[in-house]
């Protein structure tokens, strides 16, 4: 299940419920961790991204952003006590977020580029009680 | 949706308003008094990307229009109105041409309501409906229709963005659903070419090169292609998509920025006519 949630959607009706479930969950924690930006005017996108990984396993996130728009990207797991990460790095893989914050099953990273290009957001399970963590990526833009 | 306050720390924000105090949103204070102790952790300044195995990388998801159109709204006010469709187009039958269509509408939608334009959002509502029906994903997106149509008569302009970029992602996920991917990008690189139609008309009406840069997006470029690429023989074999891929191939060239180089109002120019030849195709129903 690497692939984006919508993508995804048929693969989890082939898996049992209580799995489903996980991926669906870290969805919604990613929208908890969103809302306060929302309230600051921020538009976020019903597109997102979800797999899983294992602790210390990383992901790549692409995604074309514009200079002139403020991009807040958001991550949440299902997972209890597991601990994500969320970086933003330019196509050259210079970190270019200016704001960032991890707590638990939650964080985010703002980036205001300078350039309109590729970017990568990079996602890393920190630490975590299960052998795979299911998370789930959302970004919006002010 | 309800937040767990002990769990959520965001960083402080001197805008935080009244709003935010809503019993709705206590749990945001409290995160807020808790600010402090949410890591942020130290990461890398530079990684190399080169390492990341092509599995590890997600691809790129396609902006919305409204993404770009944000930032034109900035740098100016772009007469919006003026570069509304009058016709939505027709469809002719061929599945491949009514899913680009759809998407080309979708985009309208967004133009309109830059446009503030609710006549024209209210048509583009039922005519989503319509395209969604000639391609049997009508179910996923009834609601959809319906709410564009009630918030364009209520003048709810973000309401009708977040529906109609809504809209997009029911279709496509209906699409998926139904085995059929393949139309399913084509919806997202219908709406790409239109908005990039658009983007481009306003450009070279009032060329500024950051304007001009909002064109820099070769990865979304390398995508389309390699979607284009995978797709069956016989989608791919189209007269239409065969066009696609043709106006891409000759697109990606003029859109590289970097070390100096600038998008040029030339390259603009070429862009607006190449991707307004398409539009036209798409719209037609000699498709």
């Amino acid at each position: 299940m690497k692939k984006r949630l919508l993508s995804i959607a048929l693969a989890l009706l082939a898996i049992p419920f209580a799995l489903r479930a996980t991926v669906d969950d870290a969805l919604s924690f990613a929208y908890e961790a969103a809302t306060p930006y929302v309230e600051q005017g921020f538009t976020f996108r019903e597109d997102a991204w979800g797999g899983d990984l294992g602790v210390g396993e990383q992901k790549a996130v692409a995604a074309q952003l514009f200079k002139g728009n403020d991009y807040w990207f958001c991550l949440g797991t299902d997972a209890d006590n597991a601990t994500l990460s969320v970086h933003i790095y330019d196509s050259k893989g210079k970190l270019v977020e200016s704001k960032n914050w991890q707590k638990g099953r939650f964080a985010g990273a703002l980036v205001s580029p300078k350039q309109t290009g590729t970017y990568y957001a990079i996602v890393e399970v920190k630490q975590s009680p299960q052998e795979r963590t299911h998370w789930a990526l959302v970004y919006g833009y002010r | 949706m309800s937040l767990p306050g002990n769990l959520l720390a965001r960083e402080p924000d001197d805008k935080l308003n009244a709003s935010l105090m809503r019993i709705t949103f206590f749990g945001i204070a409290i995160a807020l008094a808790s600010a402090s102790v949410a890591s942020a952790e130290s990461a890398p300044a530079r990684i190399d990307l080169s390492q990341f195995p092509a599995a590890a990388i997600e691809d790129v998801v396609v902006p919305v229009p409204s993404e770009i159109f944000n930032v034109l709204d900035k740098l100016g006010s772009p007469n919006w109105k003026g570069e509304l469709r009058e016709s939505l187009g027709r469809q002719s039958g061929n599945r491949a041409q009514v899913a680009l269509l759809l998407g080309t509408v979708i985009a309208e939608g967004f133009i309109a309501v830059e446009a503030e334009d609710s006549g024209k959002v209210k048509d583009i509502g039922r005519e989503v409906l319509e395209l969604s029906k000639a391609i049997g994903v009508e179910k996923a997106v009834v609601a959809r229709s319906k709410a564009i149509v009630d918030k364009a008569e209520a003048k709810n302009w973000p309401a009708v963005r977040t529906e109609l970029d809504g809209a997009l992602q029911d279709v496509r996920g209906a699409m998926i659903e139904l085995n059929d991917e393949d139309l399913a990008q084509l919806v997202s690189l219908g709406g790409w070419i239109r908005g990039t139609e658009v983007l481009t008309s306003i450009v070279r009406k009032d060329y500024k090169p950051q304007r001009a840069e909002l064109l820099h997006q070769p990865e979304l470029l390398n995508y389309f292609n390699r979607q284009l690429e995978n797709m069956s023989p016989r989608l791919r074999n189209s007269q239409l998509v065969s066009q696609i891929q043709k106006v891409l191939n000759e697109i990606s060239p003029l859109i590289i920025e970097g070390e100096g180089r600038k998008i040029s109002p030339e390259s603009v120019e070429r862009i607006n006519d190449m991707t307004n030849e398409v539009v036209v195709s798409i719209t037609s129903a000699d498709a």
